[in-house]
């Protein structure tokens, strides 16, 4: 039976990356608002639409590591169960991209 | 779709809304959002689908936080947690697609009758500890072990009913991607009620979950401009500066009177909607 806890290495690789995502989120959201709000300057909204994708990428990243993880693992149950998830979110961005 | 002129304070002011809002979702197991889109959509009088996306937003960025700070400290189910996100984020997406189709007065109703289903399960919320004490037993395909501060050792727990955790994860998932408050709150008691997943494992698991899920209908609100930026990037760095703080201070606020509380907002949040509805 395999352990069911995420092996620690893999773990602390994902913190990382959700840690980067975030905090660069936060800052590209600060900056732009600054930018925006206080200065009155438009490239802030370069800045925010950065802030707002990088935000959204992030969980995505996480799903596309974890597809990694399980064929490192041999876990072909897990690995389809993130393809498939994956395949989903691709739809979002197919129906998304064809209703801009 | 209408420009809104988001001033210094409005967006101030929002980053407050979005702290405390921030701050009850990780005390409290709550999205965000369920606080933060009725806020936009009645104080400020933002379109409830404006309100939503920035909702979605918030919610991607509580779990990220939630879900790194959590880190070998929570147990969570990875494993299981993919299986059901395959439902829970193709509700997203259903919910993401649907919400244009659906009247203003439709989403009133929904909301109001999740406002008060999460006021009901805020205050009589489940506990079963469904955890098998021989850490030897096998967890099956979808369970797990971790330790237990209760007992003091390291516990199993089998999932059951995994077509019940399915289809809560759908309709989470739908809810989710229709009123942009995450769908976290449905599905951590059914997890623990029906499908023999402890507290601690449902909620940490959940936590992960509900940032992919919206990420499944948030990139079509972004299309249809239903995301203005500089208001959700208010709200964003107000949820994640909430959010650290209660996930820090959570153990020392989980008090009985807290959870009592945020049932009546959430009862005056649903009345709110049944009145907007009329």
């Amino acid at each position: 039976m395999k352990d069911l806890t995420l092996p620690p290495r893999f773990e602390r690789t994902l913190v990382r990356v959700m840690l980067a995502g975030v905090w660069l989120s936060a800052g590209l959201l600060t900056c732009g608002l600054a930018l925006r709000l206080v200065l009155g300057h438009s490239s802030g909204d370069a800045l925010l639409r950065a802030g707002l994708l990088t935000l959204m990428g992030t969980p995505v990243i996480r799903v596309v590591m974890s597809v990694g993880e399980a064929i490192r693992e041999r876990d072909w149950f897990w690995m389809w169960s993130t393809i498939a998830v994956i395949v989903v979110l691709a739809g979002t961005v197919w129906y998304s991209l064809s209703t801009m | 779709m209408a420009a809104f002129d988001i001033t210094l304070t409005v967006a101030l002011v929002v980053t407050g809304a979005g702290a405390v809002a921030g701050a009850l979702g990780a005390v409290l197991g709550l999205g965000g959002g369920v606080f933060l889109v009725p806020l936009l959509n009645t104080v400020f009088g933002l379109p409830f689908n404006v309100a939503s996306g920035v909702g979605l937003m918030t919610v991607i960025a509580t779990s990220s936080v939630v879900s790194s700070g959590s880190a070998g400290r929570r147990p969570v189910n990875l494993r299981l947690g993919m299986v059901l996100q395959i439902a829970s984020s193709a509700g997203g997406l259903l919910g993401g697609v649907y919400v244009a189709r659906l009247p203003p007065r439709a989403l009133y109703i929904m909301f109001a009758a999740v406002t008060s289903a999460i006021a009901a399960i805020t205050v009589s919320r489940l506990d079963r500890r469904n955890v098998i004490l021989d850490h030897a037993a096998d967890p099956g395909p979808f369970g797990g072990r971790f330790f237990e501060e209760e007992s003091g050792q390291e516990v199993v727990y089998r999932t059951r009913n995994l077509p019940v955790a399915l289809a809560v994860s759908l309709v989470g998932g739908s809810i989710s991607g229709l009123l942009g408050i995450g769908g976290g709150i449905l599905q951590v008691p059914a997890l623990n009620a029906w499908c023999g997943v402890p507290l601690r494992a449902a909620a940490a698991t959940s936590a992960v979950m509900i940032g992919v899920t919206a990420v499944a209908s948030a990139p079509i609100y972004y299309a249809r401009g239903n995301v203005v930026p500089p208001l959700a990037a208010a709200a964003v760095i107000g949820v994640l500066i909430g959010s650290r703080l209660g996930f820090r201070f959570g153990d020392r606020a989980r008090a009985k009177w807290l959870k009592l509380l945020m049932a009546g907002v959430l009862i005056s949040v649903s009345m709110t909607y049944v009145v907007k509805a009329l």
